[in-house]
């Protein structure tokens, strides 16, 4: 029977400390002899009565004191009864426990002489009154919170300067701790506020905290529209193209929000600043978080068509295709998703057919990492060897397409892929002879 | 010299192996003028060249007067003074280039009636004309400015105005026209304003030296701006500057889009900002280090008080660059749209002509007017600030 693993704080918890100290509810609570870590000291006679199974759902990160603990669902009890053997269980569990023909103490495993159960009012108290303390001081830390935060957003309607980005950056540090600092600056207008100190004059040390800070929070569809002006996204661009890692982070971030949805002109995404800035941080490998995030990015920018244009012109292509032996795979699926993309426009295929480890690279990931790699690598290969078949075709055949695509067709993979690799694999082969084919597929006897 | 004399007396002191009173002193100075020397050359290491380009009228040394009036002592009354026979010349040639274009398009266009000055006004517009025509000007007289507002206010010469653009009519045009009467005061001084409208095509480079004051007072960075000629001919002095520059500052009129050259009618002006942008980029002075920093490339798009005016009124398609323009809507939102097709463009251009995977360097475009001085306060803030971190970025330490 698993039993919930006590803190050393609550081992000791239950005996009176400090030599035979009279234990009232009010010092044991306040104390926190009962463990659970330390809360503000706080009276509970506020006369306020909360609802003990509300508390406990809002407090559902703290630590319990063990003796509060249910043995049979190492839940805090809420309805405390004790059994004949001392034992004490949440009443709907231990009545559970019988109703499946169990006259046992569950604990104790010693068979029960008397079937009444108790309530435990004393242990109800005691839960009652430790929670209540504990959820009245997270209340009293959350408005201190979320009071901090709206005195920070009064500060900044009033500062300039080096004022406004201390209160930024304060603001930003509260905002990335506490949830409820986040709800309280969208419900006050702080989404409108931070959008209106973006313009084409915004300081690089106003624009980076100011994003910082943007990225942590939900808003309308009113305020992206806002942001998605062309001076504030520009401003986001270049805030990009030159702050730290993590600011460059939360910048592609917040485009990604704003682009996220289909009600949008492509033209802001458009930018070659931007694109040029999403593939330099996506070719940053010191910073694998910046390399997802720029990826991510890039895989939305790419789902739109007018735009991969000018991602090929700016080079993504063979950029992308040396990262691509460095990337987990996460970060390949992506990767490879954006390279089938630009591969349906012919600027695309051409810079991948001139790109001359591409093919290898990309064959080598069939069959290797999922089935969406394999997917993408497919459509890639099947792009580029109707481009051009001869060169193409002769290449992957030599970096072991064919048995990478009979190893698909026989696979668990869907229909669909298997039936594309059976057409690339007659593509490949329509410039060898039957015997040349299969030598170049290095094939077992038994499979021939 | 003194150096070739303490080397003899070096040699001269090691042969007789003696030190007297005189030697060592000369040796004190040497070692004092050597740290001097030192110091200055480490000094002159901090400071950062900045460097305005662009085409001819392109805003240049307007942005120049800028700085100098936000970060400089600014202009005092001899400076200011000094500024009268330009005002003067602006006023008589813009007069006369009016005039003259007025005489043309009566003769060639369709509708001439229009173009044609009333009878009265004729003889004081010829003599203007050829007033403007001269190498040097006449004081600008009560009298004078009369005349000039007389002419400036004929239904011709307004319908000449407006077609502005096909002549060589100065952007200043308006504005000095619209203040005959102050300018011809008797103790007329310039103001700021007036100073900054002035137009007189510079010639060869003007160098200031300044540092911009921060929020807390503190002197920043150094950096001294460079201004230069805009027209062709001028284009030969500029590569002499190109070394160690920490940005270029290239200036480019959005303006004048439906404009030709002062040097050639035949060139559209932003056909050859353009070509000259791109010229500029392919220098390979520009990606050799400095300090390891690489050229920071600052676009000013320029005039932007007058594009808004005009973009609604003559289509951006006038201009072979832009045609394949499409308006979309009308009013604020059209002039946007227009702002940021032209600034793809040249973001298309700059991108096209630097390798990006190769060039990690700062490319930043500001929308300006240069005659505001506020905004030009603003945006040299921003300059300030990126040029500032690129070198702390440089230096590892961001």
């Amino acid at each position: 029977m698993p039993m919930y693993q006590p803190s050393s704080r609550g081992r000791e918890g239950f005996e009176v400390s400090g030599g035979g100290q009279v234990l009232d509810l009010e010092t044991a609570v306040k104390d926190g002899i009962l463990g659970g870590g330390g809360g503000v000291v706080h009276s509970c006679a506020t006369g306020e009565k909360f609802d003990l199974k509300k508390m406990i759902e809002e407090l559902d990160s703290i630590e319990i004191p063990s003796v509060f603990i249910c043995p049979i669902s190492l839940e805090p009890m809420q309805d405390p009864v004790t059994l004949c053997t001392g034992q004490t269980y949440e009443r709907s569990n231990i009545l559970k426990w019988f109703s499946l023909g169990h006259f046992t103490c569950p604990t104790t495993m010693q068979e029960l002489w008397d079937d009444s159960i108790t309530p435990n009012s004393t242990l109800y108290q005691l839960i009652y009154s430790w929670f209540t303390q504990k959820y009245l001081a997270m209340k009293k830390r959350s408005e201190d919170v979320q009071g901090r935060a709206l005195e920070l957003l009064e500060t900044l309607k009033k500062v300039k300067g080096q004022a406004r980005v201390q209160a930024l950056k304060e603001l930003r540090q509260v905002v990335s701790a506490h949830d409820s600092a986040k709800k309280t600056v969208v419900d006050n207008g702080g989404v409108a506020l931070l959008s209106s100190l973006l313009g084409p004059f915004t300081t690089h040390a106003v624009g980076s905290e100011a994003i910082g800070i943007l990225v942590n929070l939900d808003f309308s569809s009113d305020a992206k529209t806002n942001l998605r002006q062309p001076a504030k996204v520009s401003l986001m661009v270049d805030i990009l193209n030159e702050g730290s890692i993590d600011t460059k982070i939360n910048c592609t971030k917040l485009i990604e929000t704003l682009i996220d949805g289909e009600d949008f002109e492509s033209e802001i995404v458009s930018s070659l600043s931007l694109l040029v800035g999403v593939l330099r941080l996506v070719k940053d490998k010191r910073h694998p978080n910046g390399v997802l995030a720029g990826l991510r990015l890039l895989k939305m920018i790419c789902s739109h068509e007018s735009v991969r244009n000018s991602v090929v012109s700016i080079g993504a292509v063979p950029q992308l295709v040396e990262l691509l032996p460095t990337l987990n795979p996460e970060c390949l699926e992506l990767a490879l998703y954006v390279l089938e993309a630009l591969c349906t426009l012919p600027e695309g295929g051409l810079a991948l057919k001139n790109c001359p480890s591409a093919i290898p690279a990309i064959v080598k990931l069939l069959m290797k990492v999922s089935e969406s790699c394999t997917h993408f690598a497919l459509s890639i290969l099947w792009a580029v060897c109707k481009l051009a078949p001869e060169e193409c075709a002769a290449l992957a055949v030599d970096a072991g397409l064919a048995a990478k695509l009979l190893l698909v067709i026989q696979s668990g993979c869907n229909p669909v892929l298997k039936q594309r690799s059976a057409e690339l694999l007659k593509l490949c082969s329509l410039n060898y002879t039957a015997t040349l084919f299969i030598s170049k597929c290095k094939l077992t006897r038994t499979i021939q | 010299m003194l150096i070739t004399a303490i080397e003899s007396m070096g040699l001269l002191c090691s042969r007789h192996q003696e030190y007297n009173q005189a030697d060592s002193e000369e040796n004190a100075q040497t070692a004092e003028i050597e740290r001097r020397i030192e110091q200055e050359t480490k000094a002159e290491k901090h400071i950062q060249k900045l460097l305005l380009l662009g085409a001819g009228e392109s805003g240049k040394s307007t942005i120049f007067k800028q700085i100098k009036l936000l970060f400089q002592t600014g202009f005092d009354e001899a400076e200011l003074k000094s500024y009268i026979p330009v005002v003067y010349a602006n006023v008589y040639q813009t007069i006369k280039t009016l005039y003259d274009g007025s005489k043309e398009l009566a003769q060639n266009e369709a509708d001439s009636l229009k173009y044609v000055i009333s009878a009265e006004t004729k003889d004081v517009a010829e003599k203007l004309s050829s007033i403007g025509g001269r190498l040097d000007y006449p004081h600008l007289s009560k009298e004078l400015a009369q005349e000039i507002e007389t002419l400036w206010k004929d239904a011709a010469i307004q319908e000449t105005y407006s077609r502005g653009n096909e002549f060589q009519v100065p952007d200043c045009a308006h504005y000095f026209m619209e203040n005959l009467s102050r300018l011809s005061d008797t103790n007329y001084v310039p103001t700021k304003e007036d100073v900054l409208f002035a137009r007189v095509r510079t010639t060869g480079v003007v160098e200031i030296q300044f540092s911009p004051v921060g929020e807390n007072k503190k002197s920043g960075e150094v950096y001294r701006l460079f201004d230069v000629g805009g027209q062709r001919n001028e284009r030969r002095k500029w590569i002499h500057l190109f070394e160690g520059v920490s940005a270029v500052i290239f200036c480019a009129a959005i303006s004048e889009y439906d404009q030709t050259l002062f040097e050639d009618e035949n060139k559209n002006r932003m056909m050859e900002t353009r070509e000259l942008f791109e010229w500029v980029l392919k220098q390979p002075c520009f990606e050799v280090c400095q300090l390891h920093v690489k050229t920071s490339f600052m676009l000013f798009l320029n005039k932007f008080d007058i594009f808004e005016k005009k973009v609604l009124n003559v289509p951006l398609n006038a201009c072979e660059w832009f045609k394949d323009y499409q308006p979309v809507s009308t009013g604020k939102q059209e002039i946007e749209h227009a702002y940021e097709f032209v600034k793809k463009k040249f973001e298309e251009l700059y991108f096209q002509c630097t390798a990006p995977d190769r060039v990690d360097r700062v490319f930043k475009i500001y929308r300006t007017t240069a005659l505001d001085q506020k905004l030009v306060k603003k945006t040299f803030k921003l300059v300030d600030e990126t040029l500032r971190r690129r070198n702390l970025f440089e230096a590892g330490l961001l």
